[in-house]
């Protein structure tokens, strides 16, 4: 059976060939944006920005054998579902752990407060890993000065 | 195999976008929409109106969001701005401490296992 070593949101993943030894850029939890003054950002407004959601799974023999779905989903602060669910087949080999990537294109900004970032994984569409949880704090600031 | 809609990037379109195929996402319908008027200037139309989905047949997907299908179709130069500036924070304490025994940390021998 997987079991979570590794689940993080960061700003970007290096993997190094060939070994697959990953690097994490930018490990963050709150997200600071800020807005023209009197802007109303509508609810479903996205704001273009790379980031991921990076995964590692400890393996046992036996699990390159099975068929392992990897799923990701993000919630808004009232709960509510941020696009579709990401959903990935892992590739699992003999002794080796299993890292999984995730790359989201944009931020959801409509809703200011905690998004949650859901992982699990199924195996027959049974959920068998999970889910694992961790929260993202969207604040929404002051534009920042203008130095002289 | 589904194509993608050159105007609002929604991936699932059943036919290629000609012969009158209508776009269930931004409503384009192909060949006569786009007879006068480029996939750009639709998009930005469509945007313009904040891009809602168009077909009352077909259901969104859950959670879908117009402005997550732009830019993964690579249009989101055409997404709105409202951000100003944008800054990731930690959020955390992060202490860069070298590695030490208990017998350091508290100045007492260590206990030997015997």
């Amino acid at each position: 059976m997987l079991k979570p070593y590794v689940c993080v949101a960061c700003e970007k993943v290096i993997v190094a060939a060939p070994d697959n030894v990953a690097s994490l850029i930018g490990l963050f939890n709150k997200i600071i944006i800020a807005v023209a003054p009197g802007t109303e950002i509508p609810k479903n407004a996205v704001t273009p920005k790379e980031w991921a959601i990076f995964t590692i799974f400890d393996t046992e023999p036996g699990d390159e054998l099975k068929e392992y779905v990897h799923f990701v989903q993000i919630l808004y602060p009232d709960k509510t579902q941020f696009a579709e669910v990401s959903k990935n087949k892992i590739a699992v080999e003999l002794n080796k752990r299993a890292q999984i990537s995730v790359q989201v294109l944009g931020f959801p900004i409509g809703q200011r407060g905690k998004y949650t970032v859901r992982v699990w994984v199924e195996e027959n569409q049974q959920m068998v890993v999970g889910p694992i949880e961790f929260t993202m704090e969207l604040e929404i600031g002051k534009p920042p000065e203008k130095t002289p | 195999m589904p194509y993608t809609c050159p105007v609002c990037g929604y991936p699932n379109l059943p036919g290629p976008p000609r012969d009158y195929e209508i776009c269930p996402s931004c409503g384009t319908e192909f060949e006569y929409h786009d007879a006068r008027r480029s996939h750009i200037e639709l998009r930005q139309l469509w945007a313009g109106r904040d891009a809602p989905w168009h077909s009352i047949v077909v259901a969104p997907p859950v959670g879908w969001n117009p402005w997550m299908q732009m830019i993964r179709a690579g249009y989101g130069g055409d997404v709105p701005r409202f951000v100003i500036d944008l800054r990731l924070q930690a959020d955390a304490i992060v202490e860069m401490r070298e590695w030490k025994s208990g017998a350091q940390l508290h100045g007492v021998p260590s206990l030997a296992f015997t």
